[in-house]
């Protein structure tokens, strides 16, 4: 016979609301576990899919004439530079310690061109690789295949004339039709003379309200040629898959290998990654403090009570000789095992409640893992909520004045 | 066992001031009294007169308004809060009138419930109860637990737990109070036993035949000694 024993025989008599109590501990618990694995698992993947989607790192020419801007990077004039970017430095670029990282290369030549009675800008890119890093972009009719095919950005194509809006009953019995704000289009003219040159119109953007609006893509080879830059580049993309490192390192590693380039992370796909993810993070932690602050009061009202209908117990316990620390340790002795058996059911239903709820607010498939840390933590929390919120029950049973318990014996 | 050489209660007056309550309750009344080691005292006196009141104050429960509880040349109410527990725990053994027996503990644990605090080994502990149900005859009964016990069984066993510890003096409140006439009769002959044995005993009772079997019997009324009798 020990005190433990006493705390013991206790629990399994009042077993419903050691029950109820360790319910009111895994529910808080496993909230907040079933959150914070949730959203680490959907940090990921968001981290995945911005490192994916869109270039995070861009090459320029080391340059002081600035002429041409092409979405909020500066593309120097390609004549006057002196460091011009080569074919094979989008090659060599893949030498980086850090080229596993590298998700997609895109590398570019633009230039301001005459289009029938107008200027528009061309870039020649490698359509393979520019459609992997515009993920976002809509395509009616399809992407260029042969030398003078072409890709036309909405706006180019609506001023030109390359594109006519569709009537409703056509919507419904054509399926390749693009899509502008609102309204629906059709590409109807294919014809297009760009530098003195025929070329087919294959493709055009839906509204991006981006730079490519503005734009007309043609492969890399044939803008080298039309634009009489052959083996030239105005600029590489590069997006790189950053979860685990920071994009800085990256730019580090592509400047030593590009000497002659000037390397600059687009600071607003890091910044919108780390908002999107802070505000994830701040939005479990606060509904996990709420769900545990909730949690917390239950286990409190519940200690209270409990601390009134043992009166008479503690009293007679006071009576036979138990000092105010043996109650404690008594009473401590309960809400540790309940708050601990709470902390491990919690952390074992919020593992499989976020296992089970990933697959509804995660995109893509991610791995959903198991993390020993965040069971320790679960556990610590369990027992931290449980004996602050029964502290003051606690205290004040164990500072019952035997005179007044007393009064039940 | 450890010697009481006396236990003297001097000029305890004990005044309950309720709250909101223009006048304060006087319950006991400069109330002096000793107890000699080995002596079988019973306090009788109608309700309300100040026997329970009394007997807490003796069992280092209630701090008297005015006066000294002296056990061993020790003033038990200048103690600090946790030695008057130790105290209680070493000197008292508490015999109530509901019994008040944990419910969730067998017959053997609730007899052992004082030793739980102790640095003993669990065998000891084991041991220790089991010779005090022995002498209480319900050594039989270890396992079973209280509602299993009859009235006079569950007596039996909240005088083992008030023994086990071996206390100088036994403090009973009317332990006889909620049982029939056979199984109060019971009971009083373990105290009968008890004290033949050399324990001190002080008991409040109603029950004038109970009294009767006390070396001493002390009548209170009103909060003051009205009356007292020696046996023989």
């Amino acid at each position: 016979m020990r005190i433990s024993t006493i705390a013991l025989a206790n629990l399994k008599r009042r077993k419903g609301k050691a029950l109820f109590l360790t319910a009111g501990i895994s529910i808080g618990i496993g909230t907040a576990v079933a959150l914070l694995s949730l959203s680490n698992s959907i940090r990921e993947e968001i981290g995945s899919q911005l490192d994916r989607f869109g270039a995070n790192i861009v090459v320029v020419p080391q340059s002081n004439n600035l002429a041409l801007d092409y979405g909020g990077v500066a593309v120097s004039s390609v004549s006057f530079d002196v460091k011009q970017l080569k074919n094979q430095d989008a090659v060599d670029l893949h030498d980086i310690p850090y080229r596993d990282r590298l998700s997609v290369v895109s590398p570019k030549l633009l230039g301001a061109v005459k289009v029938e009675d107008t200027e528009a800008l061309l870039a020649g890119v490698n359509f393979d690789d520019e459609l992997k890093l515009k993920r976002w972009w809509q395509i009616t009719g399809r992407r260029p295949v042969a030398e003078d095919e072409i890709l036309v950005g909405y706006e180019v194509a609506r001023v030109l004339g390359l594109i006519e809006p569709v009537a409703m009953a056509e919507m419904t019995s054509h399926s390749s039709h693009g899509s502008h704000g609102g309204g629906q289009f059709k590409i109807s003219r294919e014809r297009l003379q760009i530098a003195g040159r025929q070329h087919r119109v294959t493709g055009a953007l839906a509204a991006t309200s981006g730079p490519e609006d503005r734009m007309i893509f043609a492969s890399l080879a044939h803008v080298q040629q039309l634009l009489q830059k052959s083996d030239q580049l105005s600029l590489i993309e590069v997006s790189a898959l950053c979860k685990d490192c920071p994009v800085e390192d990256i730019v580090h590693q592509i400047s030593d290998r590009l000497p002659h380039a000037k390397v600059s992370a687009i600071q607003q796909s890091v910044r919108a990654r780390e908002h999107t993810i802070e505000r994830l993070t701040r939005f479990s932690a606060v509904v996990s403090i709420v769900v545990l602050g909730i949690g917390a009061l239950m286990i409190f009202t519940t200690m209270m009570g409990a601390v009134v209908e043992r009166t008479k117990e503690i009293g007679v316990l006071r009576a036979i000789g138990f000092r105010k620390a043996h109650i404690i340790r008594g009473l401590m002795i309960e809400v540790s095992l309940i708050s601990a058996a709470g902390g491990i059911i919690g952390w074992g239903a919020g593992m499989l409640a976020g296992w089970f709820a990933l697959p509804y607010f995660a995109e893509t498939e991610i791995s959903f893992e198991i993390q020993p840390l965040l069971a320790v933590g679960a556990i610590a929390a369990g027992l931290v909520i449980g004996i602050v919120s029964s502290f003051y029950p606690i205290i004040r049973a164990s500072r019952l004045d035997p005179s007044e318990a007393v009064r039940y014996v | 066992m450890k010697k009481v050489s006396f236990l003297k209660i001097e000029k305890v007056s004990k005044v309950y001031q309720e709250n909101g309550a223009e006048s304060a309750v006087r319950v006991l009344e400069e109330v002096s009294l000793e107890i000699k080691e080995g002596e079988f005292v019973c306090l009788m006196g109608p309700s309300g007169s100040g026997k329970s009141t009394l007997l807490t104050v003796v069992g280092a429960m209630n701090r008297p308004s005015e006066g000294r509880v002296v056990v061993d040349g020790i003033d038990v109410y200048g103690l600090s809060d946790e030695k008057r527990a130790d105290y209680r725990r070493e000197y008292l053994g508490f015999v109530f009138q509901q019994h008040h027996l944990m419910p969730y503990l067998n017959t053997a644990e609730n007899a052992m419930l004082p030793l739980a605090t102790l640095k003993m080994s669990a065998k000891e502990k084991r041991n220790q109860a089991m010779m005090v149900l022995e002498r209480v005859g319900l050594a039989d009964k270890a396992l079973r637990l209280p509602n299993q016990l009859s009235g006079g069984e569950q007596g039996r066993l909240a005088i083992a737990r008030a023994i086990i510890n071996h206390p100088p003096l036994v403090l009973a409140d009317e332990p006889t109070g909620a049982l029939d006439t056979r199984t109060g009769r019971e009971v009083m002959e373990v105290f009968l036993d008890l004290n033949a044995q050399g324990q001190t005993i002080f008991m409040v009772t109603h029950n004038p035949d109970n009294a009767a079997l006390a070396h001493r019997i002390i009548n209170i009324c009103d909060g003051r000694i009205v009356d007292e009798m020696k046996e023989g």
